[in-house]
């Protein structure tokens, strides 16, 4: 009988203990997994999500995030000029401001308001219904949720009252109709949102300050790559801020998404703990019951590395059949987890905050590992240094 | 392995000295002795006279801090744990006061183990068990856990335990220790039989009928053997 | 000679008037607070005169003096950030930021704190300020925390992760009691065999649960209270800031305390009773 056939009878003989180890380990197993893709789950998939949006270059007037800064001035004719640029197939400007949709109740249905101007066809936004509007024309994208809650559809006329800056504003409406139904990758679950070009944005908003906007996008050119436009742009711009998806999410990783990394490195310390405590504890005591036994396989001939190898497999089976069962486990949790989080106000609902990655379940399977190892440390001490004869003498005098 | 007179075993003036807090004890002191093929050796002494010392050096589980102990011609102070070790699995058989079966293992399963530590083939093993057992009057509890036996039969099963790899000496502590008279005979004859079989035999015991029935008893006191009876 | 004696003296003269007026100068300044961080990070203390403009050209600059340095009110909203900021007295600041075109006077504030001289009478001080003054939000402070969006939804989000971490704790501790207990099962054996009864083991056993249970809450409310340093150590380190990340209350204790005593005791008789429906011979034999 081999080590691990010999390890898995002596489990097998006290089943609640060992099913509780396993369990317990499934348990904290689950949470370890948890932990690990909350580690870099925030980031993966806002990197996907700033990806799939089509630019992976932003420009801004200063180092602030997109419609926190001040306005980029000439942003039209910037755009059109970066647009130019041979490492750049396209690129945007991009304004973001307030209306309230007079549709859908008496006080009408308050909206966050995107106006778009530049050369290229793509928007970051998916038509689902409908068309995209038409620069020049008075003409709107809506959300599913604005649709929703104010019975809009694709060919409906709409006034809507706009609101650019953070004063007080009392603007008079302006007509719309709605060309389609859009899905914005940044919009939150119960967001709304409506977008249209960026001088009819202006002209809602009082018909000043047509050529401003927050953030000029940019789509780099393939085989030229967001490092060559960013360099590109900078040079051509210099007085405003060039950042690039990767640079975009260096920054929220080390700002707000932060928290949920130490928070995960805290919790990923603690269950490790915990499961290297309850194994040890777990072989330990099973290792204490059965000194007699090992001292008398000793003496029939057992090898040290043989009981030792009789340890270790336990503490690979505890941890083994635990880190399985932690598997589904963890995802179920995840699932869960996710759902809490992404209540947080403001987060997009593409954004989430579990996400899995292969080198996840590589770096969980590592951590298991380490766990039976050194979880097996202090039993595999005791029946390393177990005297034999002494033992024996003991098990007959108790 | 060469063998030296013949001899399983040869100690010269073997001691065995515990360090302990109060100072040291000798458990034994300066023990020469000859075990021979086939021999039937009795030790008995009063509670604490180092009986059990000596076989545990005998059976090379514990080495002697003085001395010199060969096993067939080689010094067994001088082999590593690992040396030891395979030498107590293939020419070493050990029976136990408390048995110290496995409880989650059955009879057969029991024997099997020190064959499969010695890389026994699988076939081969099985065909090993199902004889030993047979032979110590077990074979229809091979399947039978531990707990399911009586003490007598479980001390039969660790008799074919300890004679699973056909060692050249079989050690026994206290073997009737825990059985009441009848099943102690029984497990005295199964001895015996293993004696008569080929198997050298050293038996601590306290049973003066037991120890009777050896062809060398010796008596031992304070860590020192006393006298030697040699019967024909 | 002499006259060399004298150049030099008018001269340090001339120097010592500078410095003076120089002096005065910065004393008639505005004054202005400068948080920590942008001391540090500017390499400014107190005294230093700077200068403010509030666009991005550069246009517009004010002199100021820095009176002091403070440290920041700690943010949860804007954990990582680096809080470079400078307190203005509010004339000043509406006088840097005001549009040239715009006439003094004319300007406006987002937010006025009120410290009432009863915290108690918050609630209907909010109340009255919002029927006088439409148009006009009043709050509480001590409720704003409560009510924000982020921090109800880390509130659920710890709670998730506690009550698995309380699972696991239950598994773990039911899986020692159940060792403890199968330790003295010939104990045990032996008592039932010479006559005691069920309930009067079971009730010892109980009593070690509870001893061991309260004991081991203890240590744990101990082990919680040196952690919540640790943490708070390490994460104000590691962010810079004043927040308190983890906070032991009484209620948090009293809260693990109800959770952990019975379910240790809990194990503990469970494990038990699975022991005592056993025959008393067979928990006697080895």
């Amino acid at each position: 009988m081999n080590a691990m056939g010999f390890a898995w009878r002596s489990l097998v003989r006290q089943p609640a203990r060992a099913s509780l180890g396993v369990l317990g380990v499934a348990a904290v197993g689950a949470l370890l997994f948890d932990m690990l893709l909350l580690s870099q789950g925030l980031v993966i998939s806002m990197r996907g999500l700033l990806e799939r949006t089509g630019f992976d270059l932003r420009v801004t007037a200063t180092d602030a995030l997109p419609g926190q800064g001040p306005l980029i001035p000439n942003a039209i004719e910037r755009s059109q000029a970066i647009a130019h640029l041979p490492s750049v197939r396209s690129a945007i400007a991009l304004r973001f401001a307030n209306a309230v949709v007079l549709a859908g109740g008496p006080r009408g249905v308050y909206t966050t308001f995107q106006g778009v101007a530049g050369t290229g066809a793509v928007h970051p936004w998916t038509i689902l219904r409908g068309r995209d509007f038409t620069s020049g024309r008075p003409e709107i994208v809506i959300n599913e949720n604005t649709a929703a809650r104010t019975q809009l559809a694709p060919g409906s006329r709409v006034m809507l009252r706009g609101s650019c800056t953070d004063q007080a504003q009392a603007l008079p409406p302006v007509p719309f109709i709605v060309s389609g139904i859009a899905q914005f990758p940044f919009d939150s679950p119960n967001g709304t949102t409506i977008a249209t070009s960026l001088p009819m944005l202006a002209t809602a908003c009082g018909g000043n300050e047509s050529n401003e906007a927050d953030v000029i996008m940019v789509a780099s050119q393939e085989g030229a790559g967001a490092s060559a436009a960013v360099s590109d742009v900078a040079r051509l711009l210099p007085d405003l801020h060039v950042l690039s998806n990767a640079e975009a999410v260096n920054r929220f990783e080390r700002g707000g998404f932060t928290y949920f990394r130490q928070i995960s490195t805290v919790l990923t310390a603690v269950t490790l703990s915990f499961a290297v405590l309850l194994i040890t504890v777990l072989l330990t005591v099973s290792v204490n019951q059965r000194l007699g036994e090992i001292a008398a396989l000793r003496a029939l001939g057992f090898s040290r590395g043989r009981v030792v190898a009789d340890v270790f497999c336990e503490s690979v089976l505890i941890v083994g059949g635990g880190g399985l069962l932690s598997l589904p486990a963890g995802a179920l949790l995840a699932i869960g987890l996710d759902r809490i989080l992404k209540r947080i106000p403001g987060i997009p609902a593409d954004v989430h905050f579990f996400v899995f990655e292969p080198s996840t379940l590589q770096i969980h399977l590592l951590l298991l590992s380490a766990t039976a190892i050194v979880a097996a440390l202090y039993p595999i001490r005791i029946v390393t240094r177990l005297p034999i004869a002494a033992t024996l003498r003991d098990e007959v005098v108790g | 392995m060469s063998t030296t007179n013949g001899h399983v075993i040869e100690a010269r003036n073997i001691s065995r000295v515990f360090p302990m807090s109060a100072g040291p004890v000798t458990a034994v002191a300066d023990v020469s002795l000859e075990i021979r093929p086939g021999d039937h050796i009795a030790i008995r002494g009063p509670s604490g006279c180092g009986k059990s010392t000596l076989l545990h050096m005998l059976g090379c589980v514990e080495p002697p801090t003085a001395g010199t102990l060969l096993f067939r011609g080689d010094d067994v102070t001088k082999l590593s744990d690992r040396q030891r070790s395979l030498l107590r699995l293939r020419q070493i058989g050990f029976v136990f006061q408390r048995f110290f079966l496995l409880p989650m293992l059955t009879a057969a399963e029991n024997v099997e183990l020190p064959q499969s530590e010695a890389n026994v083939p699988k076939a081969e093993r099985r065909q090993r068990t199902q004889e030993l057992l047979e032979y110590v009057g077990l074979a229809a509890r091979a399947a039978h856990r531990p707990s399911e036996l009586s003490g007598g039969e479980m001390q039969r099963v660790a008799i074919a335990r300890a004679l699973a790899n056909n060692p050249g000496l079989l050690l026994a502590d206290e073997p009737t220790g825990e059985l009441d008279r009848a099943t102690g005979e029984q497990i005295a004859s199964l001895l015996d039989r293993v004696n008569a079989d080929g198997t050298a035999l050293v038996i601590v015991t306290h049973d003066p009928a037991l120890a009777e029935r050896s062809t060398r008893i010796l008596s031992m006191r304070d860590g020192r053997i006393e006298s030697e009876l040699t019967s024909a | 000679m002499g006259k060399v004696w004298v150049r030099c003296l008018l001269a340090l003269i001339g120097a010592a008037l500078i410095a003076s007026a120089t002096l005065h100068a910065a004393d008639t300044l505005p004054s202005v607070l400068i948080s920590r961080q942008l001391s540090e990070g500017e390499h400014l203390s107190v005294g230093d005169v700077i200068r403010l403009s509030a666009s991005e050209d550069g246009s517009n600059v004010r002199q100021f003096r820095v009176a002091g340095v403070y440290e920041p009110t700690p943010d949860p909203a804007r954990l990582g950030a680096v809080i470079r900021e400078v307190q203005l007295h509010l004339p000043d600041l509406l006088g840097l930021t005001r549009e040239p075109s715009v006439p003094s006077g004319s300007e406006y504030v987002e937010t006025i704190n009120v410290a009432l001289v009863d915290p108690n009478d918050a609630e209907a001080f909010s109340r009255d300020v919002r029927a006088r003054m439409p148009g006009i939000d009043a709050q509480p402070a001590s409720g704003a925390a409560e009510s924000t969006g982020p921090f109800i939804v880390l509130r659920r989000f710890h709670l998730a992760i506690a009550i698995v971490t309380v699972v696991a704790s239950t598994v773990f501790l039911l899986a020692l009691t159940i060792m403890l207990v199968d330790e003295r099962r010939a104990a045990v054996g032996v008592l039932r065999l010479i006559g005691l009864p069920i309930r009067r083991i079971l009730l010892q056993l109980f009593l070690e649960g509870v001893l061991i249970a309260v004991v081991g809450s203890m240590f744990g409310l101990a082990l919680s209270l040196v952690s919540e340093g640790i943490i708070n150590q390490f994460f104000q380190w590691r962010y810079d800031t004043a927040l308190v990340f983890v906070r032991v209350t009484p209620q948090v204790a009293a809260v693990c305390v109800a959770i952990a005593i019975p379910l240790g005791v809990s194990a503990t008789v469970v494990a038990s009773w699975a022991l005592l429906r056993r025959n008393g011979l067979r928990l006697a034999r080895r």
